[in-house]
């Protein structure tokens, strides 16, 4: 049974909003309801899920949510997620790839690094997370096993960010091509040039709000090749 | 008795009274020691964390190189959790220094938190250490200057021995539930708080850095957190601090009435505000971010800083958090000359 677009809509908006009020139940029928249908949930992810997302960027930045409200919005996504994701066709977005994410040595301090892993997994990448307080050689180790093309470093500490130079350093050594992000409270622009890094998103804030813009422009990058094709 | 031949305990002791002291005192609530007085005894810092006599003599070095107000022990954030049942991680085997973490979590619920909330839970973990450290600096400072010591926060103590991210949800999926929790781990803190005040410490400060309004809502930190941190300064002998890092603006009035000694703000408050809202009697302690300005600035800045702390108004001048081991000595000297000078 396809989904005529006024059901589409009506779906579309259940999921977005059931992210942003963290209501689990309307996440998950709405994501069930269109599995059943058999359409490809493609649109219901990004158009649904992600959009979702960002307005909970929004209101984080407004201050109107905190952390709690954002996990609680990251769990109601996963939840549509793990339904929708098994029935998304596949599409050649152009960034199709792996990424090694986990919180650097001496840091237990892992929330902003599972916002940042739950884009990635809803962009399609295969993540291999360390988890948090990992030793420094062990971030190059699964590089070199996976060949991912991105290693994420996270810190919530100043101190513990000071780890984060010899991760970049024994990376790139071995693979220049490898792209680095680090993330966490201390990090600035001016840290990233410092340690050698490629990018960052200073915070659980600015890392959502980061994340959800490079999820958001690969949709609109596949939308466009869609159109021309 | 003059200013002037007040020892620096007294300084520090009379400014958590609420008296105005001049200069102001330059101390801290909390770790640091620096790697300049590691290296003065040859002790590495993951061997400090279980030895009383290096933690004493540590604890010592900054006091004793550079005339810093205090000497704090201990130097981690794992002394109640392990207390609880948790297993601490001092990374004894890493070239890198770092703090000590949890590596194993002893999740304790709110049943068993009341049950663990008796005296012989002063004989656990490092706590009987701390004490023998205390007995130890005493022993060779006498009353010349003021020892300090921490607890943490009941929800900050809560994220050591449990999972963050479960109490957080928890402080909006169940409030009330939580509000038991933080009332359980109050009582421990207190209990741990009283004991440390009663055997040898000065004065103590209550971190509760994991419930900052960069993380909860005003909202949450009223329902939830503020009843117990409310209960621990009810019950708390004095003198206390209540420690919050980033931006407390929103919840700064709460911390004022919880009834702590003092409050120790970071350099995200802006001490003008803080002021404002909670009146000229409030001691407030702050407010400069240690890591930028002690380790990474130039002595310079170092003193600027402090300088502007002072002008801004500040009954002590306080780090933000740990003063991080490698801390330039002369940016330490900088800041302690500039509130000598500018504090008058």
């Amino acid at each position: 049974m396809a989904l005529d677009s006024a059901k589409k809509e009506g779906l579309l908006k259940k999921l977005e909003q059931g992210v942003v009020e963290f209501e689990d139940d309307e996440v998950r029928e709405a994501a069930q309801e269109w599995v059943d249908s058999g359409e490809d949930t493609y649109d219901a992810i990004f158009d649904g899920l992600v959009a979702g997302m960002e307005e909970v960027g929004r209101l984080f930045s407004a201050q109107e949510y905190f952390v709690p409200e954002m996990l609680m919005a990251a769990d109601s996504l996963y939840i549509g997620l793990d339904i929708l994701k098994p029935h998304m066709v596949a599409r050649d977005s152009g960034v199709k790839g792996a990424v090694v994410i986990g919180t650097v040595q001496g840091d237990v301090h892992d929330i902003g690094k599972n916002i940042v892993k739950m884009m990635f997994d809803v962009a399609g990448f295969q993540v291999h997370d360390l988890g948090r307080d990992v030793a420094l050689e062990d971030f190059l180790k699964k590089q070199l096993e996976t060949n991912s093309d991105i290693v994420c470093l996270s810190a919530m500490m100043t101190t513990t960010m000071m780890g984060m130079p010899k991760v970049i350093e024994m990376i790139k050594e071995k693979n220049p091509k490898c792209k680095i992000m680090i993330g966490g409270a201390p990090i600035t622009d001016d840290i990233v040039g410092k340690f050698g890094a490629d990018a960052t998103a200073k915070d659980a804030s600015n890392a959502l709000e980061e994340a959800v813009k490079m999820v958001v422009s690969l949709r609109d990058i596949q939308k466009e090749a869609n159109a021309k094709s | 008795m003059t200013q002037a031949t007040m020892t620096a305990r007294e300084r520090v002791l009379q400014t958590l009274k609420g008296e105005k002291v001049t200069p102001v005192p330059c101390f801290s609530g909390v770790g640091n020691v620096t790697t300049k007085g590691l290296e003065k005894l040859g002790y590495r810092f993951a061997d400090l964390h279980n030895d009383a006599q290096k933690m004493a003599e540590a604890a010592m070095t900054t006091w004793e190189l550079f005339g810093y107000e205090c000497v704090v022990i201990p130097f981690d954030l794992c002394l109640e959790a392990e207390a609880l049942g948790c297993v601490m991680n001092p990374y004894a085997q890493t070239q890198e220094l770092l703090y000590p973490t949890i590596k194993e979590k002893s999740k304790l619920t709110t049943e068993q938190l009341r049950q663990a909330a008796t005296p012989e839970l002063l004989q656990k973990g490092r706590i009987p250490l701390v004490i023998e450290a205390a007995r130890i600096v005493r022993e060779k400072v006498g009353d010349q200057v003021a020892i300090g010591s921490y607890v943490l926060g009941p929800f900050t103590l809560g994220g050591q021995i449990s999972e963050l991210e479960v109490l957080l949800k928890g402080s909006l999926k169940k409030p009330d539930e939580m509000k038991d929790y933080l009332d359980a781990m109050a009582d421990i803190i207190i209990l741990v708080g009283n004991h440390l005040l009663r055997n040898g410490i000065d004065y103590v400060s209550v971190r509760e850095m994991g419930a900052t309004s960069d993380v909860l809502s005003p909202r949450v930190f009223k329902k939830v957190i503020f009843p117990a941190l409310k209960k621990v300064a009810d019950n708390l002998d004095s003198p206390s601090i209540l420690h919050i890092c980033g931006s407390v603006i929103p919840v700064i009035d709460m911390m004022a009435e919880c009834g702590y000694d003092a409050l120790s703000i970071d350099s995200k408050t802006p001490m003008k505000e803080a002021r404002e809202k909670t009146g000229e009697n409030t001691v407030i302690l702050g407010n400069f971010n240690p890591f930028a300005t002690l380790n990474t600035g130039t002595a310079e800045e170092a003193y600027n800083v402090a300088a502007q702390c002072v002008k801004d108004g500040v009954n002590g001048v306080h780090p933000g958090c740990d003063i991080w081991p490698t801390a330039k000595p002369e940016n330490l000297e900088a800041m302690i000359k500039a509130v000598r000078e500018t504090s008058v």
